[in-house]
């Protein structure tokens, strides 16, 4: 049910993408997302494709496991498009199939929905692709180091979140086996009504929870014996430094942002407007 | 009769991605009902894939090549699907971390109630089911599964699937992690539920010691393939593909091979501790009727 | 002087509103640096309580666990405890914190103030100890039970204990994984490292040299494997002898002869050759 999930796992190459700073790749990627929300433009998505492209070649990724990722989501992707392109009224009518209405606006809105959340998911996904959880983590809690000073507990975080990424894999093959062993006494997941169906969901998820809390405990005692807590001088093996690859992610991807907020606001014509794309001529 | 019948099958896992492995290759293997067979193999050898094929967990990938038929029953026959899953029991390893009803009854109850049986006949299942894992209805049924011993947790688990009356009972590793009177008591277990239960027992283990001791008939698998079928005896004497598996020999048959290096003059096909404790006392009394003849053909001389 | 002293030790759990378990009676006993021991029993016997006790994670309920005489109940020294008794646990997936190997090592280290150039080293010599350099900067996820577990070991050498403990850590492994972990279990004691495994299999009882048996909390026998095995007591305990213990019991009943009780198939091998000719 749960195979080949792909979302959260790091796939080790050894690349100057991997090798960039979690902190400047955390950042790069809220900009990217951020970027991607400006975009309106076919010309915008082109470049954010390309882009993206160049980043998943340079990190030495097949492109199969950042499709995995979209894979992972598409059903709110189908969702949304059935949504937009159904739910959408304005604009010149292009087809009607009982009181249903599909309009110009609707498909351009729904192509753009689309193509917001492939990109989106692809960019997040590379982080996570190319950034292993301790340094994720680690960058987080480093970024979120000022928060310290109001009393965030910023390293207890940090850690829940980095053995949340480490159990995630962990958890999800457990859910097979369960789901297995439940289905060998004849329980079905997928016949009857959505009351039944989370009902039948039950055999499952508790002792998913059971488990889970099991290992949740085992996992506090090897914790301590490995003296967490130990003291507030806690060191780090891995030492995060800001190099000349950094320097130039930064440039690329703020070069990147630029150019997309410029063809937004002061040259929407370099940009090959909606309307009048070759989709926009076809409908 | 065949209670299983295996031709050609093929699996592989994450097909076309880079984690794709194949975990089954032209695997056939026709298992007759009566048979106490051990399955065994190194961690990763495709245990696990083939007897999940056995209920249809894991689908036939190749339908026009490969076949799975159960007492009958194809695997690849959507329609028998659910009779085939009552029909083969499986317990999985360490099946009490599957357990998860309020009570030991009901979750025993549990493979019973998805058969669509009457109340009663549930009923008088459950208590036949724990009464022959050993555990005493009127002590057991109401007590929460959470609270009881890992052992006692492990027969409720077996319970559960014995509640389905399957007629072929697939156990994976089912002594892991337990302590050795556990171990002595759930090994008796299986053997009980092949002549009171489920005449076909196919048994996934890594201990050779005990396959030895308990199958009719030993399959090894390596990388996906079988790489010997037969009795204990044939298997487990083909020391170099034993080896080779990535498994042990019996300690009888290893021990046994120490003893011929250094001239003990025992048959070189033992595998169980009884049968080799048999022959040393064959050979001491041998020594000693040999010792006794010198000693008497000695005085005489005198 | 006893790098371990366990003194008058009881321990108490409470389960529910006035009910309690006595997992451990009145348990007294010490351990000398250097030492293999087996703290064997069957489940429910006080054993992992006992583990427990050793570095703090579980305190007396009364009585005293001293590791170079200090108390594990002393809050100011809890981690310079933790950090000379290292423990590695049964589940090998749920005592791994971190996704990659290297980072998982680090860990402790990392928690007790090392210097960073320090950690680099430690956990690469650690990955050597334990034969899986290769390993550093892979994700654990794909590896063996044994090679889990080989990982635990290295993230407690990398705080360089002088004790290590094995909770039942060969419990969830095949038997290639369990003979990993105990030849390298055998080669840090040869280093100098006490290593107190806690286990009920008494084949890797036979390689310690000395076994403490408990029996519902109360320590029932503290002696040589050798002496264990010939007490005729174990079953009381709710343990067996190993194979080749049994096959020599077996064969005495048969007209063999054995001084005492066998505990390796050398032994044995000897032994059967030479009232054989």
């Amino acid at each position: 049910m749960f195979r080949d999930v792909a979302f959260g796992q790091y796939y080790p190459t050894n690349s100057p993408v991997h090798r960039l700073d979690a902190r400047v790749k955390l950042l790069l990627t809220i900009l990217f997302i951020t970027a991607i929300f400006f975009i309106n433009t076919y010309f915008g998505f082109m470049l954010t494709a390309a882009v993206l492209l160049a980043v998943i070649i340079l990190a030495r990724l097949p492109i199969i496991s950042v499709l995995k990722s979209v894979r992972g989501i598409l059903f709110i992707v189908v969702f949304t498009a059935v949504i937009n392109l159904f739910f959408i009224k304005d604009g010149e009518v292009l087809a009607q199939i009982g009181t249903a209405v599909i309009t110009k606006t609707g498909v351009h809105t729904t192509i753009k929905m689309v193509l917001r959340l492939v990109l989106l998911i692809s960019g997040a996904s590379l982080l996570s692709l190319t950034t292993t959880p301790v340094q994720l983590a680690d960058g987080l809690e480093s970024l979120m180091s000022p928060l310290k000073l109001i009393r965030v507990p910023v390293r207890d975080i940090a850690m829940i979140m980095s053995i949340a990424l480490r159990f995630i894999p962990t958890l999800f093959e457990e859910t097979n086996k369960i789901i297995s062993a439940q289905k060998a006494r004849g329980a079905s997941f997928d016949t009857g009504n959505v009351l039944s169906r989370i009902k039948a969901l039950l055999p499952v998820l508790i002792p998913l929870f059971v488990n889970s809390f099991r290992r949740a405990d085992e996992l506090a005692f090897a914790m301590d014996a490995r003296c967490y807590n130990a003291t507030d001088k806690r060191t780090k093996m891995k030492k995060a430094v800001i190099g000349v690859g950094d320097i130039i992610a930064v440039l690329f991807i703020g070069g990147f942002f630029t150019v997309i907020l410029l063809e937004r606001y002061y040259f929407p014509t370099v940009g090959i407007n909606i309307d009048s794309t070759i989709f926009g001529d076809l409908l | 009769m065949q209670a299983v019948e295996i031709k050609n099958l093929d699996f592989v896992y994450s097909k076309k991605t880079p984690y794709e492995k194949q975990a089954l290759k032209n695997v056939s293997l026709s298992v007759e009902e009566g048979t106490f067979l051990g399955l065994v193999g190194a961690t990763g050898s495709g245990k696990s894939t083939l007897i999940q094929h056995l209920n249809g967990l894991i689908k036939v990938q190749n339908k026009k090549r490969s076949s799975v038929v159960v007492n009958g029953m194809s695997a690849k026959d959507r329609k028998t699907l659910k009779k085939l899953r009552f029909e083969v029991g499986m317990v999985f390893q360490y099946p009490e971390y599957q357990l998860f009803e309020d009570t030991v009854a009901r979750d025993v109850a549990f493979g019973p109630k998805n058969m669509k049986l009457e109340k009663d006949e549930i009923d008088r299942r459950v208590r036949r089911a724990l009464e022959v894992v050993g555990l005493d209805y009127d002590r057991f049924a109401e007590r929460s599964p959470f609270d009881l011993s890992g052992g006692e947790k492990r027969r409720v688990a077996i319970a559960g699937v014995i509640a389905m009356q399957p007629k072929i009972l697939v156990l994976d590793e089912p002594v892991a992690g337990l302590d050795p009177v556990g171990r002595e008591e759930i090994l008796a277990l299986v053997k009980k539920l092949q002549r009171e239960v489920s005449p076909t027992v196919i048994t996934v283990s890594h201990n050779m010691d005990d396959m030895a001791m308990l199958a009719d008939r030993i399959v090894a698998l390596k990388d996906g393939e079988i790489v010997a079928d037969g009795t204990p005896k044939e298997v487990f004497c083909n020391r170099s593909l034993i080896l080779d598996a990535g498994l042990d020999l019996p300690t009888a048959t290893s021990f046994s091979d120490i003893l011929r290096e250094r001239g003990v003059e025992i048959p070189d096909d033992i595998v169980t501790m009884d049968e080799l404790a048999e022959e040393l006392a064959k050979a001491l009394s041998k020594k000693r009727a040999v010792a006794d003849v010198d000693a008497t053909e000695g005085n005489g001389n005198v | 002087m006893p790098q371990i002293e366990i003194k008058n030790v009881s321990y108490t759990y409470p389960i529910k509103e006035g009910y309690n378990i006595k997992a451990l009676k009145n348990v007294s006993f010490s351990v000398e640096k250097g030492e293999f021991i087996a703290l064997a029993g069957m489940n429910g016997s006080g054993k992992s309580t006992l583990a427990k006790l050793l570095n703090g994670l579980f305190l007396p309920t009364s009585g005293e666990v001293l590791i170079d005489r200090i108390s594990t109940a002393d809050e100011d020294k809890t981690f310079e405890i933790r950090k000379r008794a290292g423990m590695v646990f049964q589940n090998p997936d749920n005592q791994m914190v971190a996704t990659i190997i290297e980072d998982d090592i680090a860990f402790g280290p990392e928690n007790i103030g090392v210097p960073r150039e320090e950690i680099v080293k430690r956990v690469q010599d650690a990955l050597e100890a334990v034969g899986m350099s290769e390993y550093r900067t892979r994700t654990a996820s794909k590896l063996s039970g044994g090679q889990k577990q080989r990982i635990a070991i290295a993230g407690v050498l990398a705080m360089k204990p002088e004790i290590l403990i094995l909770d039942e850590s060969t419990s969830m492994l095949d038997p290639n994984g369990r003979k990993e972990i105990m030849d390298i279990a055998r080669k840090l004691n040869e280093s100098g490292i006490t290593v107190i495994n806690i286990t009920h299999n008494m084949e890797e009882a036979a390689m310690a040299n000395r076994v403490i048996v408990l029996r519902k909390g109360r320590i029932a026998m503290d002696a040589s494997p050798k002496e264990v095995f010939a007490s005729g007591l174990l079953e009381a305990c709710g343990l067996t002898l190993p194979p080749i213990t049994r096959l020599a019991k077996n064969l005495a009943e048969k007209g063999f002869v054995f001084d005492g009780a066998i505990i390796s198939e050398e032994e044995l091998a000897e032994e059967i050759c030479r009232q054989l000719k």
